[in-house]
């Protein structure tokens, strides 16, 4: 028999299909294969880009040119703009705003070819470092109510350049999943005072069984309610609203969890495509932050989402979380 | 400028970019995958091939799971839900969870292989609108189901699976999915402070401003809703209000069925046959227990919900529920008024 399985979070219904599991083997997704060609974000084509707008380079180097480790730029087919003043205003029965923001693109090294996983600890912790000092600045911008990194690794996954990036959307007002988990995890600390991640990591922790990887500050574990197969939470241990005030051991921790994380991933499905998005608080007043804590949460892309998912928002998960860990788990290094 | 908009019903913020806009023809679904199916278990004369049928339009020939007939639903051989058994709501520390209980039927459409519903004639696509509202029907009998879902995955990019037989397919579910519930909530809300559904109103508008309706035949109204999430996103709403799809008389079915083929054809005609996905949304089953309000049948409006797979949604979607529509649904329903069929 199925299992349905309620998020305690935001409330969503998914179906564990515990009777005929997916096995890896059995899932036929996309496969992720470069085709090369031009890629704007190597080293000596900087000047395809709009100018760089932090950057962690060599000494002496000058800015927009090779030499640099980790590259922030504006991105060049903005989502959203950053002059303006932000103007809601409403139209017979609906709502508008115009479309102020900030998307800029993370240019996480110079290297083509590598994924997290071919990259070194050290080359990942900059990278992370330079995703909190972005969000820092941003933060300061009175506009904007949300900052969202995201990372779509892989055509599948919706990357439309090949050289590995990451992306950073500020918005000026919190998206509704956002507020969804801010409701939910409110109406549990007021109910029983306590964070729900951190009891989430609580129970984790005593069950044991979608455990992936756990270092001293970070577990990585398959959540008891995934929505996709094979879908990873890489939660903070210590209890924090945002992202940006990880502090340094913690991003090595991080650095070092993240990419174990992903190399098991990308060992139990080759040429696989992904996402990953970093849940962090809202910014500028939308929220306390006692009770959200930010996590981290990876989507591999290898089913559809299809009519009945779009349709009532339940969704139907092929392997369980349990199984999904252990097969994560059994992966050798 | 890009413009932020918000979906009056649920309240989902949506970019309409303008930026990256590309012109509609661009959006044309790539070169389709010609290869004839091999062997499908939808055709008639296969029937042994799937489930035993609940249902069945057969004019031909009585014997069920025999030749002979124009349509046929059948349980789903893959089912995200079984039927039989009892829920057994527990917990699990600070989780819940319940046993997968439901059901799970796949309406195939036609006994010719015929892979888009758009090509069935008006008078088959009548008998399929005419099943969902029996199939709801039944199910509803069923008082450990709150809803049924009804859908359809065409093309392989919109979860359809490879073999290209038209059908579609009902889950009835034993909690209210939490799409539906915001739906449901949203219009509520809206009904409780102005005491107008929140449907009939958009509809109102749209018929004013006019530059998102795609076509008004009928008694039903074809838009690209103002905040949509998908470019080519199309609703297509009754005029009248209701709140149920199942109380629909003969006549609006035919209609519904003539508007449906036109909008599917004007589609495949104008985008190249895309991959797509609707879904109907009706009011949950209202039985009189705890969790009903009682002003659904005011407050809530059936429709359909029709999108085209023309772009990848990716981790931004995903984590913020914000969604990146590259084309202003203005457009797309001046190209689809335009598409001749």
């Amino acid at each position: 028999m199925a299992e349905l399985r309620r998020d305690p979070v935001v409330g969503r219904w998914v179906i564990v299909d515990t009777d005929h599991p997916n096995k890896p083997e059995d899932f036929e997704y996309e496969q992720n294969i470069p085709s090369g060609g031009l890629c704007p974000f190597c080293y000596g084509n900087e000047f395809m880009t709009p100018p760089e707008i932090s950057c962690f380079r060599d000494p002496g180097t000058a800015a927009n040119t090779p030499g640099w480790q980790v590259r922030v730029v504006a991105n060049k087919f903005p989502a959203l703009q950053i002059e303006g003043k932000l103007d809601r205003r409403g139209l017979g029965i609906y709502d508008m705003s115009n479309g102020i923001g900030a998307h800029e693109v993370l240019i996480e090294s110079p290297y083509h070819n590598k994924d997290i996983p071919e990259l070194l600890v050290q080359e990942i912790e900059s990278y992370l470092m330079m995703c909190g000092v972005r969000c820092a600045d941003l933060k300061k911008d009175k506009r904007f109510k949300y900052i969202m990194i995201f990372r779509n690794y892989g055509a599948p996954a919706g990357a439309s350049l090949e050289h590995p990036h990451t992306q950073l959307i500020a918005l000026p007002m919190a998206p509704k999943n956002a507020l969804e988990e801010i409701r939910g995890a409110r109406g549990y600390y007021n109910y029983r005072e306590r964070c729900i991640f951190c009891d989430i990591i609580r129970q984790e922790i005593t069950d044991k069984v979608r455990i992936v990887l756990e270092n001293k500050y970070f577990i990585s574990f398959c959540p008891f309610v995934s929505r996709f197969p094979f879908e990873i939470m890489i939660m903070p241990k210590k209890h924090s609203g945002y992202f940006c005030h990880i502090s340094g051991d913690e991003v090595s921790a991080l650095a070092q969890i993240l990419k174990e994380t992903l190399t098991k991933l990308k060992k139990v499905f080759v040429n696989l495509s992904y996402n990953y998005i970093i849940h962090s608080a809202p910014i500028n007043g939308e929220s306390d932050v006692e009770y959200y804590h930010w996590h981290m949460e990876i989507m591999p892309k290898l089913t559809q989402v299809a009519g009945f998912e779009w349709g009532t928002g339940f969704y139907l998960d092929q392997t369980s979380p349990e199984l999904a860990a252990q097969y994560l788990k059994a992966v050798k290094d | 400028m890009p413009e932020l908009r918000k979906d009056p019903v649920i309240g989902r913020w949506v970019i309409i970019s303008t930026e990256r806009a590309l012109r509609p023809d661009q959006f044309s679904s790539q070169v389709k995958d010609e290869k004839e199916d091999l062997f499908c278990p939808f055709c008639e004369g296969k029937e042994e091939n799937t489930p035993p049928e609940v249902y069945a339009i057969r004019p031909r020939n009585p014997t069920r799971n025999g030749p002979g007939w124009d349509l046929r639903v059948v349980p789903s051989i893959s089912p995200f839900l079984r039927i039989e058994g009892d829920l057994d709501r527990r917990g699990n520390g600070l989780y819940d969870v319940m046993n997968g209980v439901g059901a799970h039927e796949i309406v195939v459409e036609t006994n010719q292989h015929i892979a888009n519903m758009a090509d069935l004639s008006e008078e088959q696509i009548t008998k399929v609108l005419n099943c969902y509202s029996d199939r709801i029907t039944d199910l509803g009998k069923d008082t450990r189901f709150k809803y049924v879902l009804v859908f359809k995955n065409y093309g392989k990019g919109a979860g359809g699976g490879g073999i290209k037989h038209t059908r579609s397919q009902l889950i009835a579910t034993p909690v209210n999915p939490k799409r539906v519930k915001e739906e449901l909530t949203g219009a509520r809300l809206y009904y409780d402070y102005h005491e107008r559904c929140v449907f009939c109103d958009l509809i109102k508008q749209e018929l004013v401003q006019k530059e998102r309706v795609i076509l008004e035949l009928d008694g039903f109204v074809a838009v690209s809703p103002f905040a949509a999430r998908f470019p080519f996103e199309t609703w297509i709403l009754p005029k009248r209000h209701c709140s149920d799809y199942t109380c629909m008389d003969a006549e609006s079915v035919r209609n519904l069925s003539r508007v449906l083929k036109t909008v599917l054809l004007k589609l495949k005609k104008g985008l190249n046959d895309p991959d797509y996905n609707y879904i109907i949304h009706t009011a949950p089953f209202r039985r009189q227990k705890a969790g009903y309000w009682k002003t659904i049948d005011y407050d809530y409006h059936w429709h359909i919900e029709i999108m085209p797979r023309l772009t990848k949604v990716a981790g931004f979607e995903w984590g913020t529920g914000f969604y990146i529509c590259p084309l202003p649904p203005e457009e797309t329903a001046k190209f689809l008024r335009e598409v001749q069929v």
